[in-house]
């Protein structure tokens, strides 16, 4: 099932369902499922033992064969090469890919295909664009002014770098929440603490009165608690910050006792709007965004009753939720030039003992391959947070992912590897009835492209993708005339664009007040705060910028060449052509004489080209090509 | 294996729940899911009194004890200290002293009620008796970015729905041919925030606020490129339509597949009916006159406000029609000189809303509208640099009319200098709890579920003002 059906049967029971149970006591909540330690399961027996390609298997068959399903069977190859590869590196495979995939006997074809994928340096943008979503990445302030941050790029060029050389999970949460008191810190580990400085900020119009600068520095403060707990523990512990939270067993204490771990940080680097970032009198330290320590004394830390920098209640101490901690972590003296708390809270997190974290991101790679989460909730596995659909299944990933030290590469190819993953995707009427949302995956998930996949497939089909990596964002055409949607840091207007415009979409420069409409209305998160779940929604706007947008049009001319000079002048193979380009297979018979009808059709009032132009715009539009099977 | 659903089963599954509004635009003629649009019409809780909404936002901050709102002790104590007045309500630190600052304009009473209005508003005081003055407004943030994001969405912070997000996933689109949520912005532009003052938050894309231009294309991307002529637009679009239909039907459980294919004719159907809409060739003299479209100060106020009116009887649902844009004092943000700054604004905005006002009369749209008036905060009843007004979030005038609410009344009060509100203090979440009242929505329980918590547009407080209420 689709998001946009959860989202919209939510809407009909919400009425329902508003009422809260109130948070549980201390010691009810240490009970809570995902607080609990990883178990170690054992796999599951199952009946038809043939279907089990890898461990994962087991878990998924068990539970299909007790509600009396079946798996359904496998895709064909053409399905799963664009599948896979639309999934690993976010572009979809060439004609030339297709064929060989599809030609190749080896009994590892399928196998060598992911080693190959996972060895792109595309996987990079493709990942690292789900971990900038959590972290909230712009290139800009938002607020007031929308000040440009000169340096921001350099963060998600970071989180990219990171994702292809599979850094170890622990170390990527340590360089992000400590990256200047993590062991051999440098400046890609500085560069990381970007983390907590991607939120929005309006330092430049906080207000004058010291009153108004207190409350702005726990706002900013509170931006970097909220995300940090969400991401990596998947915990609202920013509900706690007016009050103990209204359903978790989270006190306004925890939430302060949190914020002492980050009270003596500083902010680092230019400031936002800086207009002297590009010039050479700029120490190389200036240059990068971070939140460091510079001494090791941090001021006292105190609960702010209802979250009111005016209103300081009692002093509190650096320390880790009660519920999650049975003995209080120790922090050690700090020597040096830190306090080194936030380095303790890193370690806490990412110790192979703290069973939310592993949860936590198992299911985040878990919700992309398959387009749903085991806990539906990716960002909340407190009480409020769903229930998991397969908590052996859960509990068996982060144990595998502890235990090989923390890659995602691995944990990526066992996904795809299993029985459950390579699944046809079309649904049948017993599944309907007995798991209408495909809880217990007896099919594949169809998934909407997303706004940077969308794109950037586009671009891949037109053969116009530009694969320059990395530096500063850039800015492709808004239509000019939506531009005075934002007055501060203004978008250019442009007139025409060139192979600079057609990079990836992950090199877009992110302008929180005015953000690329063809990602916007295709759910690219609006930044403000962490986003771990994108909807998939479905509305006229978007199809007005795939029928309307320049690019498009720009886009469809480049294909219906590319098709010509790929497949010479007979239309049937240009039509394949531009099947295999777009939509990675060929035509049937009946498409194949639709599309011939319509070109001689489109011939009869303008030219062979511009006919051929029109039928590459309906392929790019049409929902087999938006849509992954 | 057993055969697929059937269109009709998934329909009656996917329905359920939904009024019978939906249901029946399901099972229309072309067959298509429309159930699976998120802007398909949703029961209110209860019985509304308006439809839509019509928020005149007069970014800035207007002043209210310029406008609406006589004090008499500001012209005694004029050029001396207020009592009540803290160095630390200055936004802008040292230029705002406390010295008290008279009105440079004369008030005098309209209507039957006698509602004070300042001399700036000459065709507005016509509509005395529509008007229910609330001039115990109150909001958080004294500095525009975090004021406005209260006004909008009820939250200082950015991130959360705005208001006209809210009403639309509340209770849908009425309006087949046009977007929900309409805004239209001054000629200088967007205020500070951008797009995020209109922002849909943490729910889905379709329930973002659509800005509509009043010259050129009035919706982004709703024209095709120069060289695609309309024929051939709609030639792609039927083979387009025929191949996604093969598509949805073939997959009859992805119900998104359908959703897609009405989105496209609705979009294809904009085109025409955006265009329709924001053409105002077919209004009369009289009307043209009456907004003011041919004079340069009333022209583009006014025809937003004819926009705005042309937008409700076509069936959106909210409007936001701002006044000011750019920079503060471009807009209402009279730090420097109020009188020269609000004597603009004001004949800007007179003549447009009067008429906006007498049209809806004339239509009988007034009953079924809700009128906002207001800015994200008030002014200092002390000066700046002068003869400026600081921006003053304590107290603050805002009005509504129509949609169900009484007219020709004040309510709530400021103390004497209009420091304050310290009578019947209405809150910006008392605000929006009021106006979701009215459009039949009970704001604690019109919940957004996002991150295992249930939000809603009035957070924690907020209370339906029910002495506004005919």
């Amino acid at each position: 099932m689709s998001r946009v059906f959860l989202h919209l049967s939510f809407v009909c029971l919400i009425v329902t369902t508003i009422c809260h149970a109130a948070a549980p006591s201390m010691d009810e909540g240490r009970k809570h499922w995902a607080f609990q330690p990883l178990l170690k399961v054992p796999l599951p027996d199952v009946k038809q033992t043939t279907w089990p390609k890898n461990d994962i298997d087991h878990f998924i068959l068990a539970q299909l064969e007790t509600a009396g399903l079946q798996p359904s069977a496998e895709a064909d190859r053409t399905t799963l090469i664009r599948r896979v590869t639309l999934d690993l590196i976010g572009l979809p495979p060439s004609p030339a890919e297709v064929a060989d995939f599809i030609q190749d006997e080896s009994p590892r074809a399928y196998e060598a295909l992911i080693d190959r994928l996972l060895a792109s340096p595309h996987y990079g943008e493709r990942w690292g664009r789900h971990w900038l979503d959590l972290a909230r990445y712009a290139d800009t302030s938002g607020f007031h002014n929308d000040l440009d941050r000169p340096y921001a790029w350099k963060y998600r060029d970071y989180v990219i770098r990171s994702f292809n050389g599979d850094k170890p999970y622990a170390r990527f949460i340590a360089e992000q929440i400590a990256g200047d008191e993590v062991d051999g810190a440098n400046e890609q580990t500085l560069i990381a603490t970007g983390f907590c400085r991607n939120g929005s900020s309006n330092d430049d119009n906080m207000g004058k009165t010291p009153e108004a600068i207190a409350q702005y520095k726990a706002d900013q403060m509170d931006d970097v608690i909220s995300t940090t707990s969400s991401v990596f523990i998947g915990l609202t512990i920013g509900c706690a910050r007016c009050h103990d939270h209204k359903t978790e067993p989270i006190l306004a204490k925890d939430y302060y006792s949190l914020m002492a771990v980050f009270n003596g940080t500083e902010r680092l680097g230019l400031p936002s709007g800086a207009t002297d970032a590009k010039d050479k009198k700029v120490n190389d330290a200036a240059k990068v965004m971070a939140l460091v320590e510079t001494k090791p004394e941090v001021a006292a830390t105190h609960v702010l009753l209802r979250g009111l920098a005016a209103n300081k209640g009692v002093e509190v101490a650096a320390a880790m939720p009660a519920v999650l901690t049975a003995r209080p972590v120790n922090f050690p003296k700090p020597t040096g030039k830190t306090s080194l708390r936030r380095r303790t809270l890193a370690e806490w997190i990412s110790s192979p003992e703290n069973p939310l974290t592993w949860r936590v991101m198992v299911n985040r790679v878990w919700q992309h391959h398959f387009g749903q989460g085991l806990v539906t909730t990716p960002s909340n596995f407190g009480v409020s947070g769903a229930a998991p659909t397969n908590p052996e299944l859960l509990d068996f990933l982060a144990t595998q992912f502890v235990a090989n030290g923390g890659l995602l590469k691995p944990l990526h190819k066992m996904m795809l590897m299993s029985a459950a993953y390579r699944q046809q995707s079309s649904s049948h009427a017993k599944g309907q009835q007995v798991d209408p949302m495909n809880h217990r995956l007896w099919r594949m998930n169809k998934q909407r492209m997303e706004a940077e996949v969308l794109r950037d497939s586009i671009l891949t089909a037109s053969g116009q993708l530009n694969r320059t990596a990395g530096g500063p964002g850039f800015k492709p055409r808004i239509r000019p005339d939506l531009l005075d949607a934002s007055q501060r840091n203004k978008w250019p207007a442009i007139q025409a664009e060139g192979t600079e415009h057609w990079r990836r979409s992950v090199y877009i420069y992110v302008k929180r007040q005015l953000l690329m409409p063809s990602m916007e209305l295709f759910d690219a998160p609006t930044t403000t705060d962490s986003c771990a779940l994108r909807m998939q929604s479905t509305v006229p706007t978007q199809a007005l910028v795939l029928m309307n947008d320049d690019f498009v049009e720009d886009q469809a001319d480049h294909l219906a060449r590319l098709a010509k000079v790929e497949a010479g002048d007979e239309l049937a193979k240009i039509v394949e052509q531009m099947f295999m380009l777009t939509l990675s297979r060929k035509p049937t018979e009946v498409r194949m004489s639709q599309a011939v009808e319509f070109l001689k059709s489109r011939e009869h009032f303008s030219d062979r080209h511009s006919a051929l132009r029109d039928l590459s715009h309906v392929l790019l539009n049409s929902s087999e090509f938006v849509y992954i099977e | 294996m057993m055969p697929p659903l059937t269109r009709r089963q998934i329909l009656q599954q996917a329905g359920a729940g939904f009024g019978s509004l939906a249901l029946q635009s399901l099972l229309g003629a072309d067959g298509l899911l429309s159930s699976t649009n998120p802007m398909a019409p949703r029961a209110p809780h209860f019985a509304p009194k308006a439809k839509s909404v019509i928020f005149l936002f007069m970014y800035g901050g207007p002043s209210h004890v310029d406008l609406f709102d006589p004090k008499p002790a500001l012209a005694k104590y004029h050029g001396r200290p207020i009592p009540l007045w803290k160095k630390e309500d200055a936004f802008m630190g040292g230029k705002t002293k406390n010295v008290a600052m008279q009105s440079p304009y004369r008030f005098t009473k309209h209507g039957q009620a006698g509602i004070d209005m300042a001399e700036v508003y000459p065709n507005l005081a016509r509509h005395a008796d529509s008007l229910c003055m609330i001039r115990s407004m109150h909001t958080e943030s004294n500095n525009h970015a975090p004021a406005l994001f209260q006004m909008n969405s009820g939250f200082v912070q950015p991130g959360r729905p705005s208001m006209g997000s809210w009403v639309t996933y509340g209770l849908g689109s009425e309006s087949e041919n046009l977007p929900a949520f309409v805004v239209l912005l001054d000629k200088l532009g967007a205020p500070v925030n951008g797009a995020l003052n209109w922002s849909n938050g943490f729910m889905p894309a379709a329930y973002q606020g659509v800005p509509f231009r009043s010259s050129g294309e009035p919706i982004a991307y709703l024209t095709p490129p120069k060289n695609v002529s309309a024929s051939q637009q709609r030639a792609r679009l039927d083979l387009l339509k025929q191949w996604n239909t093969e598509y949805a039907e073939s997959n009859p459980a992805e119900t998104a597949l359908a959703a897609r294919l009405n989105a496209y004719e609705l979009a294809y159907r904009m085109q025409m009916s955006a265009t329709e809409c924001t053409d105002l060739k077919g209004e009369s003299a009289a009307v043209r006159q009456m907004y003011g479209l041919d004079h340069a100060t009333t022209a583009h106020f006014g025809k937003n406000c004819l926009l705005a009116r042309r937008l409700v009887e076509r069936g959106v649902r909210f409007v936001q029609v701002y006044s000011g844009g750019n920079e503060g004092p471009k807009a209402w943000d009279a730090h420097d000189d109020l009188k020269r700054n609000h004597d603009l604004h004001c004949a800007e905005t007179d003549g447009p809303i009067a008429a906006l006002l007498d049209d809806l009369k004339i239509s009988g749209l007034l009953d079924t509208t809700l009128v906002v008036w207001g800015g994200e905060f008030g002014r200092s009843p002390v000066a700046e640099n002068g003869k400026g007004r600081d921006h003053h979030p304590k107290g603050f005038t805002m009005w509504m009319a129509g949609g169900g609410i009484k007219g020709g009344m004040i309510h709530g009060a400021t103390d004497e200098f209009g420091y304050a509100a310290i009578e019947n203090r209405v809150s910006v979440p008392d605000l929006h709890a009021t106006i979701l009242h009215q459009l039949g929505l009970d704001h604690e329980q019109l919940t957004y579920r996002f991150t295992g918590r249930d939000y809603r547009l009035t957070d924690v407080s907020g209370d339906v003002v029910k002495a506004l209420l005919a």
